[in-house]
């Protein structure tokens, strides 16, 4: 007997923390670089230019597009299962499983724009490279800003949340206080992941 | 004249007919519960408005928190009706049948599920014989107070109700008749089975529907540690798991 739902469920979640986690970080890692001001962001994107384009594309195709897909399609898939029930059943876990669904729909609408806009539109149609000077241009609405941001605080929050229930999901946290701790140190990451996010984004208003 | 409790009770005439509301007035009394005060209004059947009206159905036993019948959704939580004091509640005190089971009439419902997913986990100890006392197989004396724990499972559903990932939208089983194999699995010949019991969580609608809410362990009217023996029937499916793959 061959359970398909069990491997799916279980490389949905390893393919979450693990692959997604680490294109988070990459994420703040290299924009974080906007902090320095222009030249430090700008010098930041050419290094990675500097990958051969066949290798770049590998890892683009193979560590973002393919994990994204599957993690996004077969998510919206498991987030229909649920009916959200906060109001009644007011407890932080559960607001936490309401919220991990929440930010999942955003993420797949704000994605969407994401790489729809700068990967596919400006990077790749109109070849433009992405530099300081083009995001600072692109922050100029407020709007955007604001959806930027939320979604950063969106992905942060469900990868963050996701290594609390990765760890309950993988049997490593057994005992409520292992969980506890677990998540007390998931929500200080994710605290800090979304001030650094604060800082870099400003940052594009300083300069 | 006395102090009155009022309840708005949630009602539903047969499986198929609409939801609809009555609303009705019971005379306080000290120590006053849920399941009494609906025995008075099945004494008296007649809504706020003087209108006399079919009593309300609904369903209890034991009254002291151990057959489970009586479970409700007591304003919104899913609980014991027989242990719901009405001291305690908000009031209007609002009751409603535990729709995540289909509904047979008013507050009755009909948990055939949950013992369709014991039949599933294999939630019984297959015998080959039966032994005199000294000679039969002893429990395991460290987790025997675990198995203690979760053999007072009274399969009321409360767990089940507050679940967000149990209901018509998902085919979760449910925390309770999932944690019962853990329960089987430590039994000195239940534990033979262990490695089926395993595989069935890991289909469909097994342990892998489990969304850690945690709802389950905060309405656990019998205080059962569900979350936990979830998470270490996470760890032993991931672990047959692997025998699955590696043992051909």
């Amino acid at each position: 007997m061959f359970h398909t739902t069990f491997y799916v469920r279980r490389l949905h979640s390893l393919c979450g923390l693990l692959v997604l986690g680490m294109v988070l970080f990459e994420h703040i890692f290299t924009n974080s670089m906007a902090i320095l001001g222009p030249q430090g962001l700008n010098t930041a994107l050419e290094m990675m230019e500097l990958i051969p384009k066949p290798i770049f594309m590998g890892l683009e195709v193979g560590g973002i597009a393919v994990p994204l897909l599957f993690h996004g399609l077969y998510g919206i898939y498991i987030a229909l299962q649920a009916k959200n029930n906060p109001c009644n059943y007011g407890y932080i876990r559960n607001w936490n499983f309401a919220l991990q669904r929440w930010t999942a729909w955003f993420l797949v609408v704000f994605l969407i724009w994401h790489v729809g806009y700068l990967r596919f539109y400006v990077k790749g149609v109109t070849g433009t490279p992405i530099s300081f000077e083009l995001l600072q241009n692109f922050f100029q609405s407020p709007i955007v800003v604001i959806l930027y941001i939320l979604g950063m605080f969106a992905a942060i929050f469900h990868f963050c949340n996701g290594i609390t229930t990765f760890c309950m999901t993988w049997g490593i946290t057994k005992g409520p206080r292992a969980q506890k701790a677990i998540s007390i140190i998931s929500m200080l990451l994710c605290a800090g992941m979304c001030a650094m996010t604060l800082i870099f984004m400003g940052s594009y208003f300083v300069y | 004249m006395a102090e009155k409790v009022r309840f708005v009770i949630e009602r539903q005439d047969s499986p198929n007919d609409k939801p609809y509301t009555q609303e009705f007035d019971v005379e306080y009394r000290p120590g006053l519960n849920v399941v009494a005060s609906l025995m008075e209004i099945q004494k008296n059947p007649v809504t706020v408005d003087g209108k006399k009206v079919p009593p309300v159905v609904w369903e209890c036993n034991c009254l002291e928190k151990v057959c489970g019948a009586c479970m409700m959704v007591i304003n919104g939580k899913a609980q014991q009706a027989c242990c719901a004091l009405v001291d305690n509640l908000k009031k209007p005190i609002k009751l409603q049948p535990a729709r995540t089971f289909p509904v047979i009439r008013d507050l009755l419902i009909d948990r055939t599920r949950m013992f369709e997913a014991l039949k599933r986990i294999q939630g019984w100890v297959e015998l080959d014989g039966s032994w005199e006392n000294r000679e039969a197989p002893i429990q395991n004396p460290y987790t025997a107070r675990t198995a203690y724990e979760i053999s007072r499972c009274m399969t009321c559903g409360c767990c089940l109700e507050a679940c967000p990932n149990v209901g018509p939208q998902s085919d979760f089983i449910g925390p309770a008749p999932t944690v019962q194999a853990y329960l089987f699995n430590l039994h000195p010949l239940g534990k033979f089975d262990k490695p089926k019991r395993l595989n069935v969580l890991m289909e469909k609608g097994g342990i892998t529907s489990c969304g850690n809410s945690q709802n389950c362990v905060e309405v656990c009217p019998k205080s059962i540690k569900l979350t936990t023996y979830l998470a270490q029937l996470n760890r032993d499916v991931n672990i047959q798991a692997l025998k699955n793959i590696f043992d051909n």
